[in-house]
């Protein structure tokens, strides 16, 4: 199975951005080095015909942080095949964490916010395995 | 504090070292340097969003800060939303190898990594500061020009 593309939105204005960026890290640097990557987003964004090629059909999870679903709209419109669709803001709903932190850091509830979406990534992709 | 507020769009890289550092830059301009006259929009809005984010690069000046070559804040900025005035490029401040370093969690940041932040802030802020002159200057000759005054310079343009 080829590795499942994990994108983040990134988000610039919020800590909700932050928090999906910093779990698809810890997914494809950490918890799943060998079974999942990422792609920038912005390069999604650029349209390229290489990234497209590259997308298409790919399996994908994305982590959005706000309504506005960018990573998971991106990776549609490059051909991508979205399994799951998370959201940050509804992890840190569960957790009751009020304040994780600010776009730029994160606090301590912040990176159990990170920790908890990564687990469910991991989650996802050995089922996707048949783990 | 000027009035002119001044778009700064920022790569976010994923992949390489280069976004994470546009990334806290881009932080760096909106929420201390340049607090107030800098506004910024998430890239990937340009796709996802309406009429409104795409027009962002039409209602306000915008800086492009890219941590690759391949310069996808700019290109995206300019296919979706319209020209930039200005490009920062990370890869030319940081340098090309550190640029393309792998991406590290903010909780594995190297020791050097604020004083990487800071150059390519400064960078952004310089780029700011001309774009923001270089509206005043337009505006003042405008106003001249219709004052029918002269810039005290020598235009020779027969103005008195």
């Amino acid at each position: 199975m080829s590795k499942v593309v994990v994108i983040p939105c990134s988000g610039m204005g919020k800590v909700y951005g932050l928090l999906a960026r910093e779990a698809a890290n810890k997914v494809v640097n950490e918890l799943k080095k060998d079974e999942a990557e990422t792609k920038c987003l912005a390069y999604i964004v650029t349209g390229d015909d290489e990234i497209r090629d590259y997308m298409n059909g790919k399996k994908c999870i994305t982590i959005d942080g706000c309504p506005k679903m960018c990573a998971a709209k991106n990776a549609r419109e490059a051909g991508a095949e979205v399994v799951e669709e998370l959201k940050s803001t509804d992890f840190a709903k569960q957790m009751r964490a009020m304040k994780p932190g600010t776009a730029t850091y994160l606090n301590e509830e912040g990176w159990q916010v990170v920790d908890a979406i990564a687990e469910k990534i991991t989650t996802i992709i050995d089922e996707m395995e048949g783990k | 504090m000027s009035d002119i507020k001044i778009g700064v769009v920022s790569c976010s890289g994923e992949e390489c070292f280069g976004g994470t550092i546009s990334r806290l830059a881009t932080r760096k301009v909106l929420e201390d340097l340049r607090l107030g006259e800098a506004v910024t929009i998430c890239l990937p809005l340009f796709i996802a969003g309406g009429e409104e984010e795409r027009n962002f690069a039409k209602v306000y000046p915008t800086v492009a800060v890219d941590g690759c070559s391949k310069l996808c804040a700019m290109r995206a900025t300019e296919k979706y939303s319209g020209k930039v005035n200005a490009v920062v490029k990370v890869d030319e401040i940081i340098g090309k190898e550190k640029a393309l370093e792998k991406v590290v969690s903010l909780r594995e940041l190297p020791s050097d990594y604020m004083e990487l932040v800071d150059k390519v802030a400064q960078e952004i802020c310089k780029e700011m500061d001309k774009i923001s002159s270089d509206i005043l200057k337009k505006q003042a000759e405008e106003e001249l020009k219709n004052s029918g005054e002269c810039s005290g310079g020598c235009c020779c343009c027969g103005c008195k």
